[in-house]
């Protein structure tokens, strides 16, 4: 037999020099895919596959939706907070004048007024 | 290929008569080499149309009609594969069932050529059976594709995605893990012939 002409099995056999075990395994192999022909189809095999294939579809719908629902949802939720939050913030007091300035007059009416003394008064 | 990939391009756009054709070419195939993988008999349709079910929904990703084929084998090796991963369980060895010495004996009263070539063949599915039961389900589906279905070394880098150096290797050592077995059948064997000539 020409080389081109065998099959991978064929090359491989020739190749190694093979044990009784491995021939007889070879040969069961082979007599194996006699003894077990492809199987005929039952008569319910399409409608059952496209049953099959129909519930695939009807629980992928379900989980679209299910997803569009909480997707929406979270949308809807998320501008609402941001609606909140913006209605509930107070404004800021703004002030022309420093810091200090501005804790003076906020706490005018609680504060005992300032009293600076000199330092040549303490020194003395 | 069994079908046109016309056909397979009609399917991809949804035509379900089209689709229909293509399962109705390629399902006893198919059917049978699920039967050897997986050894279930009662199993086979189911892991078939989970077969088709996934062809289905991933159909429209095939671009070329050549590696048809290839992709639909990798989706019955995969299928089986899933098949066998859950249900962990192996093929029965039905060789304990019925001594050989019992289906001699029962051929011998029958006297039918038919029923010993059954016999014979049964004797075939339970040894080579009990021999891939023995590896693990790579190497049960690695051997039974390359030396049960006759699929070539360049069909099996199709479908694994490996190089043909890696396959030689994973098939030389698979091969050793049943070879490893043989022993033990064959000499089953022997003494079930020796035990029936004392008879």
């Amino acid at each position: 037999m020409d080389e081109s002409t065998m099959n991978d099995r064929q090359l491989e056999n020739r190749d190694q020099a093979q044990s009784p075990d491995e021939v007889w395994l070879n040969d069961m192999f082979h007599a194996y895919r006699d003894a077990c022909p492809d199987p005929e189809p039952s008569v319910n095999f399409m409608p059952a596959m496209w049953a099959k294939i129909e519930a695939r579809e009807e629980s992928s719908t379900i989980f679209s939706r299910v997803a569009k629902g909480l997707v929406t949802a979270a949308l809807g939720a998320s501008v609402l907070m941001g609606l909140l939050s913006a209605s509930s913030s107070q404004p800021v007091a703004t002030s022309e004048g420093s810091y200090i300035q501005a804790l003076a007059a906020d706490h005018a009416s609680t504060l005992e007024p300032l009293q600076v003394e000199r330092i040549s008064e303490l020194e003395q | 290929m069994l079908v046109e990939f016309e056909l397979l391009q009609q399917a991809q756009r949804g035509d379900a008569s089209a689709f229909n054709q293509v399962v109705t070419a390629y399902r006893r195939r198919i059917l049978g080499t699920i039967s050897r993988l997986i050894g279930r008999p009662e199993d086979v349709e189911d892991v078939a149309q989970e077969v088709f079910l996934r062809l289905y929904f991933s159909l429209d990703q095939l671009r070329t009609p050549e590696v048809f084929e290839p992709w639909l084998y990798r989706l019955t090796v995969n299928a089986s594969y899933d098949y066998l991963r859950k249900s962990k369980r192996r093929p029965e060895s039905r060789m304990s069932d019925l001594s050989e010495q019992q289906v001699m004996m029962a051929d011998a009263a029958a006297g039918s050529r038919a029923q010993t070539e059954e016999s014979e063949r049964h004797r075939v599915r339970d040894t080579v059976q009990s021999l891939l039961a023995s590896v693990s389900e790579e190497d049960r589906i690695l051997l039974t594709l390359k030396e049960v279905e006759g699929l070539s070394l360049r069909e099996l880098e199709n479908i694994y995605h490996v190089n043909e150096n890696s396959l030689k290797v994973r098939l030389f050592r698979a091969r050793q893990r049943v070879l490893k077995n043989v022993k033990g059948v064959t000499k089953r064997r022997d003494n079930s012939a020796s035990s029936g000539d004392r008879l």
